[in-house]
């Protein structure tokens, strides 16, 4: 498998890496959790990852492999059953601010305009509940205010959106309002569970074109989780392919690839064939059991 | 009008049709009321069990314009109409019974924050949700002699028979709704830095609001329920006590009033609390 993966990174111009720390540290995480008696269904299994500061990765890997399980334990959200995660050099016990969130569904919350989704964060991590009543919260209200205008304008929503609620919005503009709601946090770290995968085509296409403008422009930490190789391929400046080797509950997912992106957005448009045969090879693992009898079939882009 | 079939799911019936035919049924009551009473005052025309309008007319004023029989209220000659309704019959009974409706609905809150956290933090849910959920089976009027010994029997045997008649539902109902809040708006919450007390009332509290409200305007009628079973049992003023003591010597011109008017008075506070629902959150689809 490893010559695989060296031919394959040959073929794509390897990006210079330049020596930058460590900002996600998985080590040795098992997930696993019982069915019935004595059995146990394996999620994921034995999985080491060492994710650098201002890496794009995008985690691949078809429904119920354990990608969003993985996500969701980088988050805080779940507990690996062996194993440890740290997020920032700390290890992650519980949700915190340290990590940036957007969910595919019920990212923003309903009860808020756009403009005070935006504001909650910073508003609330300065200003507890009952700090509100302290004398300085209207002006730092005022000041961030205006800094999420900007943002609003920035992920190209237009002031007028600002007094809506999240139900008059399409899709896409809750997903910009949701992004911009993470990024108003400052954090180094943006996890994205399949938050582009309930939007049309086009819609698709002009949030993926926004997100790489973002991550290049601050170039923060992001995971993402897709199950669209073409997306994964477009997004990520590292692609891991998770699979199981074989369908027994004792099975678990591994890293079954590994490889580095050129880091410029692959697209069928500008790579061409050479992007019909990456997306080949990656859904070979995708899949798992690397079944060569079963003929390649790309992805509809 | 040719399609014409009640069984018909796809109809589309007219507008003015549809009106008219929703008040069909309020006519076809009224008109087998005036038919029963001419009927009866035929035969006696002093019959107080289906009162005609006269009676009617004079059953009510004398309860919107007469103190109630054991009130010491004496009207002077020259009071105002207001002055005899402040101390009319009716207006006596719905400040008691108002009261104690109102007391029961503010000791209604602390059970919905209880629910808050309940549905919220796993401790809570752990040490309260299986005692609620059995103290929900019990049947509240069969607590009622037990609370007319703790309580005494004035008025917070009453107040008490309300509140845990509707708290335990109210709290499992609010419960399920705290747990029905998407897990990814309380991780997202915590990824914005809020704390424990951040998420429980300023993102999953504000968002349960209005569907707690339109649990309390459903358990509006258990509540009055509850208040009139106390009432007619042990009460010396109130709605149901009114009702209850008129039923002795027959008195339906005032039962007849009194029932119209509490529930006149229900489908105003329900029609309030819609209204104030809709200003108040005006993001909430039902």
């Amino acid at each position: 498998m490893v010559s695989v993966v060296n031919s394959q990174q040959e073929v794509i111009a390897v990006t210079p890496e330049v020596v930058r720390s460590t900002s996600i540290r998985i080590d040795g995480v098992s997930v696993s959790y019982p069915v019935g008696k004595k059995r146990h269904k394996t999620i994921l299994e034995d999985i080491n990852l060492e994710i650098a500061q201002g890496e794009f990765v995008v985690l691949l890997g078809e429904t119920g492999c354990g990608k969003s399980t993985l996500l969701r334990m980088i988050l805080g959200q779940e507990r690996p059953t062996v194993g440890t995660i740290s997020v920032g050099g700390g290890v992650v016990e519980r949700v915190d601010a340290r990590s940036g969130y957007v969910p595919q569904k019920y990212s923003l919350f309903p009860d808020r305009t756009v403009l005070d989704n935006l504001t909650m964060g910073p508003e609330t991590s300065k200003y507890h509940i009952l700090g509100r009543l302290k004398p300085g919260f209207r002006a730092f209200r005022r000041q961030v205010r205006e800094e999420a205008m900007q943002q609003l304008k920035h992920m190209g929503l237009q002031a007028s959106d600002a007094d809506k609620y999240p139900h008059q919005l399409s899709g896409g503009m809750q997903q910009r309002v949701a992004i911009a709601q993470a990024l108003m946090m400052k954090s180094s770290v943006l996890l994205m569970d399949e938050a582009f995968s309930a939007l049309d085509p086009g819609t698709r296409k002009s949030l993926q074109r926004l997100l790489r403008n973002v991550w290049s422009e601050t170039q923060p930490t992001v995971v993402f989780v897709t199950h669209n190789t073409a997306e994964a391929l477009y997004l990520g400046t590292r692609l891991i392919v998770l699979a199981r080797t074989s369908h027994s509950d004792d099975c678990g997912s591994r890293v079954a690839l590994d490889m580095k992106l050129p880091g410029t957005g692959m697209s069928l448009a500008r790579d061409g064939k050479e992007f019909l045969d990456l997306v080949d090879h990656v859904e070979q693992f995708s899949r798992g059991t690397q079944d060569e009898t079963i003929s390649p079939q790309g992805e509809t882009i | 009008m040719a399609t014409f079939s009640p069984f018909d799911i796809q109809a589309r019936p007219n507008r003015i049709f549809a009106q008219m035919l929703s008040c069909v049924l309020f006519a076809v009551c009224i008109g087998l009321y005036i038919q029963t009473s001419v009927k009866r005052h035929h035969e006696n025309s002093e019959d107080r069990v289906v009162p005609n309008a006269r009676q009617l007319m004079s059953g009510i004023h004398s309860s919107v314009l007469e103190p109630a029989e054991e009130s010491d209220y004496i009207a002077p000659d020259n009071a105002s109409k207001w002055e005899l309704f402040r101390h009319s019959m009716i207006w006596t009974d719905t400040v008691a019974s108002g009261r104690r409706f109102l007391i029961s609905l503010v000791l209604l809150v602390p059970a919905v924050l209880l629910a808050l956290h309940i549905g919220l933090f796993p401790y809570f849910g752990a040490g309260f949700l299986r005692f609620v959920l059995f103290f929900d089976k019990i049947v509240a009027l069969s607590l009622l002699p037990i609370l007319f010994i703790v309580f005494g029997i004035d008025e917070w045997s009453k107040i008490a028979l309300i509140v845990i008649g509707v708290a335990p539902t109210m709290i499992l109902d609010v419960t399920q709704m705290v747990k029905a809040v998407p897990r990814e708006q309380i991780v997202k919450a915590f990824t914005l830095d809020a704390n424990d007390f951040d998420v429980a009332y300023r993102v999953i509290f504000r968002q349960v609001l209005p569907q707690v409200i339109n649990s309390l305007r459903l358990n509006l009628k258990p509540m009055m329920l509850f208040l009139f079973a106390g009432e007619m049992i042990a009460s010396s003023d109130g709605l149901a006590y009114r009702i209850a003591i008129m039923r002795r010597h027959m008195g339906m011109d005032v039962i007849l009033p009194y029932v119209l008017w509490v529930a006149f008075l229900l489908f105003f506070i329900d029609l309030a609390l819609r209204v104030l629902n809709r200003r108040m959150h005006p993001w909430f689809q039902s």
